[in-house]
This record gives C-alpha cells, sequence and structure tokens, in this order.
C-alpha cells in the first residue's frame, strides 16, 4: 500500500484535526479529489488526494487529530514504505525465473592460484612463448621458485621429444611415484627357482597355493615378513602375513591386500581374493584395503613371461613373482622327464635381509609346492 | 528442522536477517543506534529486532554519534557483542575518538586483558539523491588504522555471512553497507547461520585477460562492465575484495599473475583511497607479471556532489571499460 501523509497545510501548523472525510475506502478517486476536510488552528481546509487511484485505508475518524506528517490515507497497490527516509533507494527488476543464489569463490580462483605458482620475469615468459612451452607445467629451479631460463629451454627440449605428452592421473600416477621411490632406496637382489608341480591334481587353485606357500616360507625365513625403515635403520618382524595381491588393470596397477592369510581357511581366502578383485574391477576398493601388506605376491605368469625382477615397495622387504607354468625336460633318476614347473621369482631387499635368508625362503616355496 | 530455509532477500533484508539470526542464537548480542528500535531504523535494516528481542537489547540512542561509539565499547570490553549502527557514515567522524583510540587500540592497550567485540554498521556511499553528509565514502580513513577491520559486503549472501563473521569476531569491525545496492538485487540466501570468512576476497568471476578488482556497491557496475567487455571477447576476473582491511593481498596478487592486468574500481575519491594501497601491492608483489600499468577508476577529489550531478561523479560501467581497453592495448 502507498501512503498518503498529511502534507503542511501552511504557516508551520503541526497538526490538524479531521471534519469531514469526503471519500470511503474503496472508492476510486482522481488527482485533486477533495479527500478530506480538517480544521487548523486558522482555518478549515480541503485537502485534494495528489494522485488517482483505490482507497485502500481511511487512518481517523472525524474529531481525531493527526499530526504533519502522519498517514492520512493509504491507496491501494505496491510501495507505502519505501524503505528509506533520506534519497531514493531503487529497486532492481525481478529476474525472469525468480531470484538466483548468489555464486562466487572465497578468495583466489583455482586458475589464479596456479599461474601465481609460476614466477618468471618477463624475459623468460618472452623466451616460453617463443618456444611454445606452457610455464604451468614448469617447476622453477631459481630463487624462490622463481622459472628460469635454462627451465624453459629444458622444457622445450622435452617437450619436443614427447610431443604432446599426456600427465598421469590417479593409479598410474601413483604407480610412477611410488615405483620410482622404491627404486631410488630399495637394495634388490633376485633369486629365481622353479618349483615342479607335476604332481598337482587337476583343476589346483594356482593363486591360492602360492599364498599358502608364501605363508609356510615366512615361517621358515621370517626375516622377509618384515617391514624396514631405511631411515633409521630399524626393521619390526611381523607375525602376522598379510600379502598383497599385485592386479593388472587398465589404469594401472593396484594392490590389495589379503590379510593375516596364515590362519585362514583356503575357502575363505578365495573367497576373500574374488571380494578383492571385484572390488578392484568396479573401482570401489577402499584405500585401506590396499595398505598394510607384509610382502607382495605379482603373479604375472597369468599373461606371459617365466622370470622376473619386481620392485619391492617400501617399507616391505620382498615381492614373489609367479610366471607362466610350463612343460620343461628334466633329469628325473638320471633320465629325462617332462614336468611341469612353475617359475618362481624372490625379489629381496638386502638391506633387511640376508641372501640365506631369501635362498632359505625360496626354498621353502618350492619345497611346499612340490607336495601335493 | 527440514531443509534449507531460503530466502529471497535484498542486501538490507539479508543484514536484517542475519541480524535477527545472531540474536536468537546468542543473547549477548545487542543491537543500539538511532531510530533503529521503534522505527526500524532509517532503511528498515533493524525492523522488528525490537519485536523480536525486546527494548533491553535493542537500544534507540539520542542522536549523538560518539555516546553510540562509546557505550559500545564498554558494552564489548564487559561480555556484551553490541552491533551499533552510524545512520549515515557521513555522521561517523563524531565517533571517531572512540573508534580509533579506544576501540581500535583496546587489546593491545590492556595487553590482552580486555577486548572488543563490537561491529559498527553505517550506510555508506552515494548515488541515492540523498543530501549533504549522506553520501560519505571514506573507507580509506579506517583501513588505515591497525586493530580495526573494515568489511563491506556487496551481495546479499556476503552481507549475511560477513555480519554474522563481524559479529563472531572477538575485535571491532566497521561493517560498511552499501546503501546504493541496498535493493537493487534480490537473491536466494540461505538463512542457516553460516558466516563467510573474513579477511579475504571473494572471486565473483573468473576470467584471463585483466583483473577487475572492486568493492561496495560499484561490484555492480564492474560486473556489468565485465558482461559488456565478454560481447568484445575479453574476459575479466572480477574480485571483491570485501575486507579493505586487513587486505588479502595474496588473492589479488594470485589473479594479476594471471591476467597481468588489473583495473581497480572504487566510489571514494582517489587521492588516498584503498585503491592507492591496491596499487602499491600489487607494484611491489606481481611486478614481473605485469603487462600494463595498473589503473584506478575512481571517484573524483571533490566532495561528493549533490544529486543533480552524482552520476558524474560515481564510476560508470563505461569507464571501467574504458580502462579496461586501455590496459588491454599494452
Amino acid at each position: 500500500m502507498k501512503h498518503f501523509k498529511l502534507p503542511d497545510l501552511g504557516e508551520g501548523l503541526p497538526e490538524a484535526e479531521i471534519v469531514e472525510w469526503h471519500v470511503k475506502v474503496g472508492d476510486t478517486v482522481s488527482v485533486d479529489q477533495v479527500l478530506v476536510s480538517v480544521e487548523t488552528a486558522k482555518a478549515i481546509v480541503e485537502v485534494p488526494s495528489p494522485e488517482a487511484g483505490t482507497i485502500a485505508k481511511l487512518y481517523g475518524e472525524p474529531g481525531d487529530i493527526i499530526h504533519t506528517g502522519e498517514p492520512l490515507v493509504a491507496f491501494e497497490g505496491e510501495g507505502g514504505d519505501r524503505g528509506t527516509v533520506v534519497g531514493e533507494l531503487k529497486s532492481g527488476e525481478p529476474s525472469a525465473g525468480g531470484p538466483s543464489a548468489d555464486t562466487f569463490i572465497i578468495g583466489a580462483a583455482a586458475s589464479s592460484r596456479r599461474a601465481r605458482a609460476n614466477r618468471a620475469t618477463p624475459g623468460v615468459r618472452a623466451l616460453a612463448e617463443r618456444l611454445g612451452v606452457s610455464l604451468e607445467q614448469i617447476k622453477g629451479s631459481g630463487p624462490g621458485g622463481l622459472i628460469t631460463n635454462d627451465d624453459v629451454h629444458r622444457h622445450a627440449s622435452h617437450q619436443k621429444q614427447l610431443v604432446d605428452a599426456e600427465p598421469l592421473r590417479g593409479t598410474r600416477r601413483t604407480m610412477a611415484k611410488n615405483m620410482a621411490l622404491s627404486h631410488a632406496q630399495v637394495v634388490p637382489v633376485s633369486i629365481f627357482e622353479d618349483a615342479d608341480i607335476s604332481d598337482w591334481p587337476p583343476g589346483t587353485d594356482i593363486t591360492m597355493r602360492l599364498v599358502q606357500a608364501i605363508g609356510v616360507a615366512c615361517e621358515v625365513s621370517p626375516a622377509l615378513n618384515c617391514w624396514f625403515d631405511g631411515d633409521n635403520l630399524s626393521r619390526r618382524l611381523l607375525r602376522e602375513v598379510h600379502v598383497g595381491i599385485a592386479v593388472d588393470t587398465p589404469e594401472g596397477l593396484f594392490v590389495p591386500v589379503l590379510r593375516d592369510i596364515t590362519h585362514r581357511s583356503l575357502k575363505d581366502l578365495r573367497q576373500g581374493l574374488e571380494n578383492l578383485r571385484e572390488a578392484v574391477a568396479t573401482r570401489t576398493i577402499p584405500p585401506g584395503e590396499m595398505q598394510g601388506a607384509t610382502i607382495t605376491l605379482s603373479n604375472f605368469g597369468t599373461l606371459a613371461g617365466q622370470y622376473a625382477n619386481p620392485v619391492v615397495t617400501p617399507p616391505q622387504v620382498a615381492i614373489v613373482g609367479a610366471g607362466r607354468i610350463r612343460d620343461k625336460v628334466l633329469p628325473v633318476n638320471g633320465e629325462p622327464a617332462v614336468r611341469r614347473v612353475l617359475p618362481l621369482s624372490l625379489t629381496f631387499d638386502h638391506r633387511a635381509a640376508t641372501g640365506g635368508e631369501a635362498a632359505r625362503f625360496l626354498g621353502a616355496m618350492v619345497q611346499f609346492l612340490r607336495e601335493t | 528442522m527440514s531443509g534449507p530455509d531460503l530466502r529471497a532477500v535484498t542486501l538490507v533484508e539479508a543484514v536484517n536477517l542475519a541480524l535477527h539470526w545472531e540474536m536468537a542464537h546468542d543473547e549477548n548480542v545487542v543491537v543500539l543506534g538511532e531510530d533503529i528500535a521503534t522505527n526500524g531504523g532509517v532503511f528498515r535494516a533493524t525492523v522488528g529486532l525490537k519485536e523480536a528481542f525486546g527494548y533491553k537489547r535493542v537500544m534507540d540512542t539520542p542522536l549523538a554519534e560518539n555516546l553510540i561509539a562509546g557505550t559500545a565499547i564498554g558494552m564489548a570490553t564487559q561480555g556484551l557483542r553490541p552491533v551499533a549502527e552510524f545512520q549515515f557514515m557521513g555522521f561517523i567522524y563524531a565517533g571517531m575518538e572512540q573508534i580509533v583510540s579506544h576501540a581500535a587500540r583496546m587489546r593491545n592497550r590492556t595487553r590482552g586483558r580486555l577486548h572488543c567485540p563490537l561491529v559498527y554498521r553505517a550506510p555508506f556511499g552515494g548515488g541515492i539523491h540523498a543530501p549533504e553528509h549522506h553520501s560519505e565514502s571514506t573507507e580509506a580513513l579506517f583501513a588505515h588504522i591497525p586493530g580495526l577491520r573494515v568489511v563491506i559486503p556487496s551481495s546479499p549472501q556476503r552481507a549475511y555471512g560477513l555480519l554474522l563473521a563481524a559479529i563472531r569476531n572477538p575485535d571491532p569491525v566497521l561493517f560498511l553497507e552499501p546503501k546504493r545496492i541496498y535493493r537493487a538485487v534480490t537473491q536466494q540466501v540461505d538463512n542457516n547461520g553460516e558466516a563467510l570468512p573474513l579477511d579475504t576476497c571473494f572471486t565473483l568471476r573468473e576470467g584471463e585477460d585483466v583483473t577487475l578488482i572492486t568493492w561496495g556497491a560499484c561490484v555492480l557496475e564492474t560486473l556489468q562492465a565485465a558482461d559488456r567487455l565478454a560481447a568484445q571477447g575479453i574476459t575479466c576476473e572480477v574480485i571483491d575484495v570485501a575486507t579493505v582491511s586487513p587486505l588479502d593481498r595474496d588473492t589479488l596478487l594470485c589473479s594479476v599473475a594471471k591476467t597481468g592486468r588489473a583495473v581497480i574500481v572504487h566510489e571514494a575519491c582517489r587521492n588516498g583511497g584503498v585503491g592507492a594501497e591496491v596499487a602499491a601491492s600489487i607494484a611491489e608483489g606481481a611486478f614481473l607479471d605485469l603487462q600494463a600499468p595498473v589503473v584506478r577508476v575512481t571517484g573524483y577529489d571533490t566532495v561528493m556532489p549533490y544529486y543533480r550531478n552524482e552520476q558524474a561523479y560515481l564510476p560508470q560501467v563505461g569507464d571501467i571499460v574504458e580502462a579496461v581497453e586501455q590496459v588491454i592495448a599494452l
């Protein structure tokens, strides 16, 4: 509603008494039509309407005193309270589809933060532009991370070789980092041996046999079921055996952990492994399921290859590789015989275990696998 | 409670909403000022508070800014969280002694024994056809005072979140409300009592070519200029400084590192304005990133004119576009 207030009726008279209303609520009035007669200290004055409209409300009855500036009548429609007593406040046009939510970034945009990380002098920037190098991909080697001319040149020659290299993401990126890290720390030694598995009944679960063999070997040679801290030169021999199972996926290498293998039934282990594989395949495996391995098994033989020197991931000290099973001619009782063999590779961190401990470990595995 | 409490509100209504929320959730919050209780404030920022929380927490004061500023300090040091209103920023100077010599220094002078968790609210800026003393933008005077935060919201959501943060802050905050946009924009605000951080800029729009740095009512014209420039293929990063003291230099430097160009827009006169501090900070911290000089679009170094000429004084969309074209040309 829009209010019409009692105007100054002249000579600074502060108030007036209502004598008679000439309109009633609901009346349509035109400009200058008389609304009310009021009596001031000096005279009876007729107050005209300032605008055309419909009367929504009359303030006061005949006999009431109203003061200058107090509302006299209300017109129907918008705009009653102008929201200020000084000046005019503009209201915006209502937007189509109603008011929207406000969106903004608290602080700097991510793209700005990245830009700030690439500090370079104008000369270096010009060089980068000339060589078609994006500063965003360079980690500066100058003071305070400043990108130098050399950095740009180095990156440019890299870029020439790689053309349009795609940055690694996710699992593949993690793999690259972890492998480089372990290569930098571990002192790896690999030994190889074939296990004769000719006497296995058909349908033997190869992976489960390997897992069990690792369990047995860990008992014989506990130094390989261990976490080693190269920085502090300390180690922790572990009572339980948690086997990391390397799983190949298009996204990269996953190593879910099969826990406490020496105290679980074969069936339970197999089910556990299936669950892990399934979780990896559907990418639903929680990070916790890929932590805490004490030793790792890489069963690459399901694809191809006989022997390998797989990479030990600290703090573990050993990894077992199982190659492709094949027939081999071997001497048996002085006569050549065709035997079925499973080639094994054991890589261990020589900082944490001796060659003897590793050889006994591998020997125990071969021994266990030969038995049916 | 079920679902978010979304309200379509203007900036001044968001101020009102935040005051309602905080008074309902913290009984130490009181408000005081001229005409704020019975009348609801000259801009209706405090409407409904007296009815909801009573005259003991919602106090009309005499027409005496020194008293308003000082009373709030006394209340704050004794455990209340007063939100005191100066009816217009042009009237704040009578309270300057209290604000500068007492509120801003209380923590330091008492060696941490007393502190001063208060908010001084004041509508500021021109453009509403107001008479003399009603159109000031003197935020720089206060930005120069250590111990005092100067916060300027520029949208309903930021008014809501920043006012809550200001009230909860343990030190004095001068909360300057750009009255020209009090009712200019209606937006959805979630009335959930969540504060926005102080001492940080807000990136309103991401862009590659130039950083537009502004605060207060000029945010509106700056966004419009960014729209117009986008049509020319120039993308602007628009940053609302929001807390003009202490200044979030990090956000500004990051953005300039990306764009290489900065245009600062403020309504206050140019000489010694906050824009000068922003420009100096960019010169110091982002010299290597700059492709062009930092340019300012500001009011003039005159008294804010009466309303017939106030548009001539205020930075216009065309002025901002021109400044951007100037730095883009380099």
